[in-house]
């Protein structure tokens, strides 16, 4: 075991983390935007937003990563004329496909709440508006966090993706150095590590949340 | 504004040498999940029961299992299965490896498609298990069924149909995870749309045809387990509306 | 006033849950409803404040008519209080912030106002020091007095009241009930859905039996109790008095 190869390369390694984190944190950002959107619409009744909103989740959900990532790639030129350069469309990918993924997790949040809350609120007079924004919402978030923060580290998990189209994140930048240095081993160990500290520091963040939530209902 | 500049090409998805690729290249995503899920589910079942057994460290070596595969992206696993792996083997069997195993991106595929799965699926049936309360098991016991014939004839049968929507589930993740061992360069059917579109430069329709397929498969795969678990349907239990 | 005229309310077309309702409430007065579950009473409850929505025949209150599109059921809503077997309490705020959301939203109150008006209903209902806590702080008969401090901050004309004692445990609903022969003997106008005879022979005006969605018996306190007119009233009358 040579651990001087991971010694000499760490700061190139570790450059393609921050890659990493801001792919992670944009990624997060746009796709629970697009995906509270797409929330309301599955949870609409109006059939104009429920259908297109139904579709495109099971749409999404229904593909690897790694082909969305693809077709959006050969897709953007056909409509815009020109490609995408490696973030952009690492970036547009991840959050069209996550946001699937968020919107689920937000429709089961506000499904969560019991009927009761809502018609209390209405009862007093409160609009359908004010009903969502202190009553609904407020609690939904609270019911949602432990599922948020897992898609958060299935997230940072996925930005690994992007070593197909060549961004240099993080794992992309270990297997060059691997390439170059041929010491698997010991790099794919270290790739694994760092990931894996960071992801089950998510993890028990998130079981932590579901611990503190169980023990106020 | 190069809008809709692109003529379609359909035929690339039939013509030779392009048709036979593309079939190729379902049938070797089909045969990879499939041989990786069954693995998964052998391993996972296992490890899921060791992380119920009496003894403590037993039960600590299952959960370390499911937290190191868990928490490492399914692309650093297969890695390492493919670049590490053989490295770690004696000289004698690493050359024997690379001799007679040509195809060894496919092995080092279904290796780690199966084991990170694995993890997954022995997650998903600890789940199950815990939801069966104490009191079923009781109840077996006060009648004077031993552990054996309890788990057999009582919990069996009924763990054996909560785990069918979350294992399902999981097949369809194991599925789509499949596309991810192009990167080592096995040929299904992501690879081969990509692959195409390198000679053809009608990508667009080629991944269309590999996102057809996924959607098709998956669709498949839920309505027979839909139909299944109807069958299978004991009154009173609350089936998972998917 | 409410008048109910007609009212039919079908769930899923098929499923009959009112049938040909027809009453007239005056103001100041106190109104019982009794009967076994699924007679329809919470529907009847829901229809007259318009969170249950009717198929057939016509509710006023106070002049307005329920399901007329014209009509501000918003405004409405804020007239009428209503009371909850299950407290409903919101979890996530503080007592006094679940008694001055609505007047604050709606009446468009100061907080200071609101926050006043509150402390003089808690005192009201016997647990002022309790302002500041969570609900899952409080016991349930201390959640159900919040609850009707919630429903009175809004200064309602009409009050109703959906079996407001069926999940307490038995010390507490007599800490409820007081409070509630209180607002009676005030001249609120009340509807109550409920099963607590003594509560009903203290205060009612008037009672009424349903059973299988049809209003099946009505009368002043003493006729109901002491002459009942109909066969099914004197068999429920038989089992719930000891």
């Amino acid at each position: 075991m040579d651990l001087s190869v991971i010694v000499n390369n760490l700061s190139f390694m570790f450059g393609g983390l921050v890659l990493t984190f801001q792919l992670a944190l944009i990624t997060m950002a746009g796709g629970l935007l697009l995906g509270v959107v797409l929330a309301m619409g599955r949870l609409s009744y109006r059939r104009w937003l429920y259908y297109p909103a139904t579709v495109y989740v099971h749409f999404f959900r229904g593909l690897p990563l790694i082909l969305v990532i693809f077709w959006l790639y050969f897709l953007s030129p056909v409509i815009t004329g020109r490609s995408l350069n490696e973030f952009s469309a690492a970036v547009v990918s991840f959050i069209v496909f996550e946001a699937a993924y968020f919107a689920e997790i937000i429709r089961a949040g506000i499904q969560s709440i019991p009927r009761g809350q809502i018609l209390a609120a209405r009862s007093s007079g409160l609009t359908a508006l004010d009903t969502a924004r202190y009553v609904t919402l407020p609690q939904a978030l609270r019911n949602m966090m432990p599922a948020l923060v897992t898609q958060a580290v299935v997230i940072f998990q996925d930005t690994s993706l992007a070593y197909v189209i060549g961004l240099r994140e993080f794992l992309r930048r270990v297997n060059l150095v691997d390439a170059r240095e041929a010491r698997s081993i010991e790099l794919y160990l270290f790739a694994g590590l760092v990931y894996f500290l960071i992801c089950s520091a998510g993890a028990l963040y998130s079981h932590r949340l579901e611990k503190r939530h169980q023990r106020t209902c | 504004m190069g809008f809709l500049n692109y003529t379609f090409d359909w035929s690339v998805l039939w013509r030779h040498p392009y048709g036979t690729m593309l079939v190729k290249g379902i049938w070797t995503t089909i045969h990879l999940s499939l041989l990786a899920w069954v693995i998964a589910v052998i391993l996972g079942i296992a490890i899921g029961i060791c992380r119920v057994l009496p003894p403590h460290w037993v039960r600590f070596l299952g959960g370390t299992y499911v937290q190191v595969f868990r928490n490492t992206p399914f692309l650093v696993q297969l890695f390492f299965w493919y670049f590490a792996a053989p490295l770690m083997l004696p000289q004698t069997a690493q050359k024997w490896l690379y001799d007679n195993v040509p195809d060894y991106s496919y092995w080092a595929g279904v290796a780690a498609l199966g084991t990170y799965t694995a993890s997954r699926v022995a997650e998903q049936f600890r789940s199950g298990l815990s939801a069966i309360s104490l009191d079923h098991y009781h109840a077996a016991y006060s009648t004077g069924l031993t552990t054996l014939q309890t788990y057999r004839y009582v919990i069996a049968p009924y763990a054996f149909r909560i785990i069918i929507p979350p294992f399902t589930t999981e097949f369809l993740t194991c599925f789509k995870n499949s596309a991810l061992t192009m990167t080592i360069g096995v040929m299904e059917v992501t690879h081969t749309a990509y692959y195409i579109d390198s000679f053809t430069w009608h990508g667009l329709e080629t991944t269309t045809a590999a996102s057809v397929t996924y959607l098709l498969i998956s669709g498949c795969v839920v309505l027979l387990m839909s139909f299944v678990e109807k069958r299978l349907h004991i009154p009173g239990m609350i089936i998972r509306k998917s | 006033m409410i008048e109910i005229k007609n009212v039919g309310l079908w769930y899923n077309k098929t499923h009959q849950v009112l049938d040909h309702i027809n009453e007239t409430i005056h103001r100041n007065q106190t109104v019982v409803i009794c009967g076994p579950s699924g007679s329809g009473k919470s529907s009847l409850l829901r229809c007259i404040n318009g969170l249950e929505h009717f198929q057939q025949g016509e509710i006023i209150v106070n002049g307005v008519s329920v399901q007329k599109p014209g009509t501000n059921m918003q405004k409405l809503r804020s007239d009428i209080g209503m009371v909850f077997q299950h407290f409903e309490l919101y979890p996530h705020m503080t007592v006094m912030q679940n008694i001055t959301l609505a007047p604050m939203r709606v009446r468009k109150k100061s907080k200071k106002e609101a926050e006043k008006k509150a402390m003089g209903l808690l005192a009201r209902v016997g647990i002022p020091e309790k302002a500041f806590k969570y609900p899952e702080e409080l016991s349930g008969g201390q959640k159900q007095r919040v609850a009707i401090a919630r429903a009175l901050a809004m200064e309602p004309q009409i009050m109703l009241f959906d079996e407001p004692t069926s999940a307490l445990d038995p010390e507490m609903i007599k800490e409820v009930l007081d409070v509630m022969i209180d607002l009676a003997t005030e001249g609120l106008t009340m509807v109550v859905v409920t099963h607590e005879m003594g509560f009903a022979r203290q205060v009612a005006h008037k009672i009424l039996f349903m059973d299988k969605g049809q209003i099946i018996e009505e009368g002043a306190v003493n006729d109901f109790f002491n002459h009942p007119k109909n066969e099914r009233t004197r068999q429920f009358l038989s089992r719930i008095l000891i």
